[in-house]
């Protein structure tokens, strides 16, 4: 009678497994704010039972799902919600076309070098007002969104020219992402710095964009191209025995759980197995107690907000666990469900109400709680957040390189 | 890797009180559930037993027909567990937003279909529903909000009902949540207010859809009730629930708070059993598997609904450990004849047998995991619809699980 492993559940992938109990309409963060979006039980198994592929698409409010996922993560019947939404979106996208915008936005990854590079004449035309003013016009970007400054040299320079650590240590690959590459370098060191101080040498394996800001405006092929790059470069890694830790949420979601699942590339669940939140992997070298890492005190007032894709990686609140460890942090959690960034969602004209009305929410729990200072590991989130708060926003395992160093911050 | 005190495995509100009593106790506790658990459906009141008079005390009514009903889950906690399990529930909505119950034992409450209904601990925005009188109440609904039809209340109530048009959106579509967040507001529930009191005659008392509001919802009656003059209440509706709502949120709040580890959204797909123990569990979130280990385990996964149970074509599985389930007889005595029959579907007695400590047995009555203990709905022998016994069951095997796990 118990032999657990006989007969695993099945969770068909239907939309018929819905039984409709509406639970998912308690979490989307879109349909709260808007009656413009149906919310997930209508535009996910239920449109999808009206939907044709031979058919043209009809529901133009499928592009306002920001792809957080929250849905998936309180269906109590394990229905696809958020991948109905995204192959509908792309159908949707792919038949009435994609606008320059788009095209342009989701390729960051191309032009963020040569910006950084240049960042001394990007930056202040980013914030120029004429120039805003035209993006606004022109492209539709919302000039009231403030865009994120280039950084230089970038992450993957510094890291090339610093001196290695001296040898015999267990190696660890860094997967940063290119917003930590191009426009928060401080993010990935304090990455290696963290991962060094617990006794590892960091090795940064040859990357491109993961892909998720293409999966955003549904471009499925685009986004499998970045996936066979990336899969094949770091499989190589993998094969020789590393780990690779992520501090981005967003990439790590997309590199461990949509590469396989619904990009089906070759390898991915091969790499899947060796891929580690850096504060998961982190707290698990604490709990197997091995580098006897101390934090010096950091007398603050901290509030830690949970990304929506944290949620979705499924693996806790190793961040806020970690941050527990310094001593005088006095930290607590945010209680808001999403910041309302939505990646590139906040950024377009046409959205930026409804990311600033999801955001509210999150402006109002941080007025309640009066923090010096707020952490969370997304950077969309961080954006988001610096930007309704106007507060110092940073990544945990920056808050977590101060306390090694006995610097105070702030 | 990481090895806990205790796993709970569903977080309704039979996980969430086993959580919850565990983390009290100084256990190391990683809550786990497929979904949010089924408080976003019924979660309202805490119901006890719903054929509990008014003026009979809930400590006289209850042992006298635990004692008619010798294998039913609350024969395994007894009163004073049942009464130890909801003081504690109550200690976690301190004031203004508390949970009480209004007399020695059950009040009528108005649903959202019209009738009244009987239950126990009833939160503070729903109290004033216990005491209104037709022809002292107004009951309003609010154009474009589908799930509440105040029409059909009021005409079934017998009480004057209107349908007001919302001072912002006015459009078709609006869910719970987002009149909720409304609500939250202080100019939107002020004009509310307002708009009420204007369509008011002589009423004493207005019955308003639940969705008084998802941070502070102590804060919007207070104000309704200060503009109208009248007792303000909140009315149970369709799902999702926003009462429920906010309880899920009060626990997962206080659950993390207190160190617990709480994870959602992926399917426990598989225990490791080995000689009558439960040595780990997996969670699939594809491509992944990661296997967890606890000294402990509480099955708290609910019926069919959150996959606690499962209809095979000629009987009923409990799908993860593969528990004996106390069959509800041949399929085609599964269910009545008429769905509204006053006797449960033999279907719902189904569920897991266990013994005093709740540890799951077979039909011998033997221990068949010595470290996995069931709570909460997927229990057998209980009819929690027709009883109205939902909450009571979850809230005292809950406890009751955690201090016997933790006492092992």
């Amino acid at each position: 009678m118990t032999k657990a492993e006989e007969k695993p559940v099945l969770f068909p992938k239907l939309p018929d497994v819905c039984v409709r109990c509406a639970t998912c309409m308690a979490a989307c963060p879109v349909s709260r704010v808007t009656p413009r979006f149906p919310g997930p039980k209508q535009a996910g198994p239920g449109a999808q039972r009206f939907r044709s592929a031979s058919e043209a698409s009809v529901d133009d409010w499928i592009e306002l799902c920001t792809s957080c996922r929250l849905c998936d993560t309180v269906c109590p019947a394990g229905v696809p919600i958020s991948e109905l939404n995204l192959m509908a979106k792309s159908k949707y996208l792919n038949e009435r076309g994609r606008t320059f915008r788009d095209w342009l936005l989701v390729r960051s990854d191309l032009f963020g070098e040569l910006a950084a590079r240049y960042s001394k004449i990007v930056n202040p035309l980013m914030k120029n007002g004429a120039v805003r003013w035209l993006l606004d016009a022109l492209l539709r970007i919302d000039r009231r969104r403030a865009l994120p400054a280039y950084e230089y040299p970038t992450f993957r320079r510094w890291f090339r020219t610093r001196p290695a650590p001296e040898g015999g240590r267990r190696k660890v690959a860094y997967f940063y992402g290119c917003f930590t590459n191009t426009n928060e370098t401080d993010v990935g060191k304090a990455a290696v710095d963290v991962l060094e101080a617990h006794g590892l040498a960091v090795v940064v394996p040859p990357q491109r964009c993961c892909g998720i800001p293409r999966l955003g405006v549904g471009d499925l092929r685009g986004a499998k191209e970045m996936g066979r790059w990336n899969v094949d470069s770091l499989l190589k890694t993998v094969r020789e025995g590393l780990d690779i830790v992520f501090s981005s949420t967003s990439c790590g979601l997309m590199l461990r759980h949509e590469y396989g699942p619904l990009l089906h590339l070759p390898g991915a669940e091969e790499l899947a197995r060796r891929l580690f939140d850096i504060c998961e992997y982190l707290l698990c070298l604490h709990e197997e107690g091995k580098p006897a890492v101390t934090f010096q005190p950091i007398p603050m007032k901290a509030a830690y907000f949970t990304p929506c894709h944290l949620r979705s990686l499924d693996i806790g609140l190793p961040a806020l666990e970690l941050l527990r460890l310094v001593p005088g942090l006095d930290v607590s959690l945010i209680e808001a469900e999403c910041c309302g960034l939505g990646g590139l969602y906040g950024f377009k004209k046409e959205k930026f109400a409804i990311a600033e009305e999801i955001g509210k929410d999150l402006t109002e729990a941080v007025a309640r709680m009066k923090p010096d200072i707020i952490l969370t590991d997304c950077e969309g989130c961080r954006m988001q957040i610096r930007h309704l708060t106007g507060l110092r926003v940073l990544h945990p395992v920056q808050l977590l390189r101060d306390a090694l160093e006995r610097r105070g911050i702030g | 890797m990481k090895r806990f005190d205790l796993i709970v495995i569903g977080t309704g509100l039979a996980g969430l009180t086993a959580a919850r009593t565990a983390v009290e106790m100084g256990a190391k506790v990683l809550i786990i559930g497929r979904g949010m658990g089924a408080l976003t459906l019924f979660g309202n009141t805490i119901d006890l037993l719903g054929e509990i008079q008014p003026e009979t005390e809930m400590a006289e009514g209850i042992p006298r027909w635990i004692a008619a009903h010798p294998e039913h889950p609350y024969a395994r906690t007894g009163m004073a567990g049942i009464e130890n399990a909801l003081a504690d529930f109550r200690g976690l909505f301190p004031p203004p937003y508390s949970f009480a119950a209004l007399g020695p034992g059950n009040s009528l409450l108005p649903t959202g279909a019209g009738t009244m209904r009987p239950t126990y601990l009833i939160p503070a925005t729903m109290a004033a529903g216990a005491a209104m009188t037709p022809a002292g109440t107004l009951i309003v609904g609010l154009r474009g909000f589908k799930d509440f039809q105040g029409d059909t209340v009021s005409l079934h109530l017998k009480c004057r009902g209107v349908t007001l048009s919302l001072p912002r959106y006015g459009m078709e579509g609006l869910t719970a949540l987002a009149l909720a967040r409304l609500m939250d507001e202080a100019s939107f529930r002020e004009r509310l207010g307002g708009a009420i009191r204007r369509q008011m005659a002589a009423e004493r008392f207005i019955g308003l859809p639940a969705v008084l509001g998802f941070r502070n919802p102590a804060v919007v009656l207070k104000t309704l009730e200060e503009i109208t003059g009248a007792r303000v209440f909140e009315i149970p509706m369709l799902p999702p629930s926003i009462p429920g709502t906010r309880v899920f949120h009060r626990f997962r709040e206080e659950l993390i708070a207190k160190g617990a580890d709480f994870r959602m959204g992926h399917p426990v797909s598989g225990a490791n059993v080995k000689y009558g123990r439960c040595e780990g569990i997996t969670v699939q979130n594809p491509p992944l598997a990661t296997e967890y280990r606890a000294d402990r385990y509480i099955l708290a996964t609910g019926r069919f609904l959150g996959g606690g149970l499962w209809a095979e074509m000629d009987r009923i599985v409990e799908p993860l450990f593969h528990l004996p389930v106390f069959q509800p007889g041949e399929r085609g005595k599964w269910f009545g004849e008429r769905f509204f029959d006053p006797e449960a579907h033999p279907i719902h007695r189904a569920g897991i047998v266990t013994d005093a400590d709740l540890r799951p047995v077979d039909e011998t009555g033997r221990v068949v995991l010595e470290n996995v203990r069931a709570a909460g709905s997927i229990l057998a022998h209980h009819q929690a619809i027709e009883e109205k016994s939902r909450e009571g069951i979850d809230i005292a095997t809950g406890f009751l699980a955690a201090k016997r796990a933790l006492a092992s």
